[in-house]
């Protein structure tokens, strides 16, 4: 709490104080908070207005959109490679070809490939999730004590019995890791495609305030967006402890 | 290099199931892109295909334009992460050795790191003077808030028990963080390094086309915004191919780096 006095303070300090020159055009605390917090906004967006909340929810549609489609299909992706040498031999070097291919210059692309304004924002934000939650998860699978797997043949466990007793179980810790990461990337690429392609969006509101220089909602916007961030990632730890229970952490 | 070992292991590599499987795997992907737009599926209507792209890689790559995009970006990239790695190996050893820095400050830390970096563009755009350090300060923060938290998170993982011994020892608190907490954080703070190398790639075309709509702006992120805006697609993905090469390259330099600093780890 100290540390958030302090850091409040010397924002005031800077700002509404001394003056700084390099912060005259960054607003003091003091008017921050109470654009956020007054029901009659200067600027038209505050917790009172439904513009807000509608930027907030689509920012959290898209965001758990591209999540959920990263989850569906880069687990299983990512146990396949990791189980089966033949498909892993096939298909892991064309990710590793595509994975340096930064999420966001997928943005002109996407916008050309795909029809609309929402889809290429998901998909952009989808890229950023699904190579960090395929790799977790083929790490997940070689981290696996191969004793683990002679042991299951031992006792007649079939190839499919270890895929869904011994695979699916060991990668899930290291799976749960590369979902948190993956969280993470998918708001930083969702924030800058809704800057870039947007029509709504915390990304967007962003980018619209800053064009018409109204400043406490900018700030406004990226306080939201870290709260939203990290609430994702706490929510994405909580089921993996819920899944894991077995785990002590 | 033409020992006969060394070059029965190329050999070996070359023929080798897993490689060609490799190739197949790539050239497949190639040949399904090559055939989507030569029946011209819907999605692909303007994306060329990849003999096109390949024309327009080789003769981009002549141009001076190019290469002086490239270059923008890389000292763009360079500059803000060596001072984001400068600045956070010490404020990340700091939270790990201090309880009272840490309790203090660390909250505020944990609440400004979930900010997505690109948000924080339009605000540095009003602070920075000029452009160039606005891009720069982006990268900064990507790969600042990254490099802290793993260094923090090499220090905790820290048995505590080395200290101890140390101490026991005779050892000051000088030498116990010297020889003990930074030996023992540094895997990963390297690692923390590679990570934040790869997110400023990221971050750097998304700061140059976000901050390059409306003004003439330089890097390979505005080469590749101007490139859609003018409708040049071919372009468009040889920015794409070249930012995946850059970050490749850059990356692989890190972890060379690392793995030279934390040799001792090396198994052999």
């Amino acid at each position: 709490m100290l540390g958030f006095a302090i850091v409040l303070a010397a924002w005031h300090l800077v700002t509404a104080i001394l003056e700084v020159p390099m912060f005259k055009k960054i607003p003091p605390p003091a008017v921050v908070l109470r654009e956020w917090f007054t029901p009659d906004p200067f600027f038209g967006v505050s917790v009172y207005t439904p513009l807000y909340y509608s930027h907030i929810g689509y920012s959290v549609y898209r965001a758990y959109t591209a999540f959920a489609l990263a989850v569906l299909l880069g687990v299983p992706l990512g146990i396949l490679i990791g189980w089966n040498r033949k498909f892993r031999e096939f298909t892991f070097p064309l990710i590793e070809t595509l994975r340096p291919i930064p999420p966001l210059a997928w943005v002109p692309l996407a916008i050309l490939m795909l029809p609309g304004t929402e889809p290429p924002v998901i998909f952009v934000t989808f890229i950023a999730a699904f190579f960090a939650t395929v790799l977790n998860t083929l790490l997940g699978v070689q981290s696996i004590d191969r004793s683990y797997f002679r042991a299951a043949q031992c006792l007649g466990f079939t190839r499919r019995d270890i895929l869904v007793h011994v695979v699916v179980p060991g990668a899930m810790p290291h799976v749960f890791v590369g979902l948190q990461i993956a969280m993470g990337l998918s708001w930083v690429a969702l924030v800058a495609g809704e800057m870039i392609a947007g029509k709504r969006g915390l990304g967007y509101m962003i980018y619209d305030a800053y064009s018409m220089v109204q400043i406490p909602t900018i700030i406004m916007g990226m306080l939201t967006l870290g709260f939203l961030g990290y609430f994702s990632s706490a929510f994405v730890r909580y089921v993996g402890r819920r899944l894991m229970a077995w785990r002590a952490f | 290099m033409s020992s006969p070992s060394s070059r029965r292991r190329l050999l070996r590599a070359a023929t080798s199931a897993a490689l060609w499987r490799g190739v197949v795997g790539i050239a497949l992907f190639f040949a399904i892109w090559e055939a989507a737009s030569l029946v011209k599926l819907p999605f692909l209507r303007h994306v060329p295909a990849p003999h096109i792209v390949l024309e327009s890689v080789i003769q981009t790559v002549q141009t001076a334009s190019y290469w002086s995009a490239v270059y923008i970006s890389a000292k763009r990239v360079a500059i803000g992460y060596i001072i984001g790695v400068v600045l956070g190996v010490p404020i990340g050893l700091a939270f790990g050795v201090s309880r009272l820095f840490k309790s203090t400050f660390f909250p505020v830390f944990e609440t400004l790191r979930p900010i997505p970096p690109l948000a924080w563009v339009p605000l540095s755009i009003l602070f920075w003077p000029t452009m160039e350090m606005t891009v720069v300060s982006v990268i900064f923060l990507g790969s600042f808030f990254t490099v802290v938290i793993n260094v923090l998170g090499g220090v905790e993982t820290l048995d505590i028990r080395y200290v101890r011994a140390a101490v026991s020892m005779g050892a000051t608190p000088w030498q116990v963080f010297w020889r003990v907490i930074v030996p023992a954080a540094s895997p990963s703070i390297f690692i923390g390094a590679a990570i934040a190398m790869g997110l400023t790639w990221e971050i750097v075309v998304a700061a140059e086309m976000v901050s390059s709509v409306g003004s003439g702006q330089t890097g390979l992120g505005a080469t590749m915004w101007q490139a859609y805006v003018g409708g040049v697609i071919p372009l468009i993905i040889t920015a794409m191919i070249s930012i995946g090469l850059a970050g490749l390259i850059f990356s692989a330099v890190i972890w060379q780096i690392g793995a030279y600093a934390t040799r001792w780890r090396r198994v052999v």
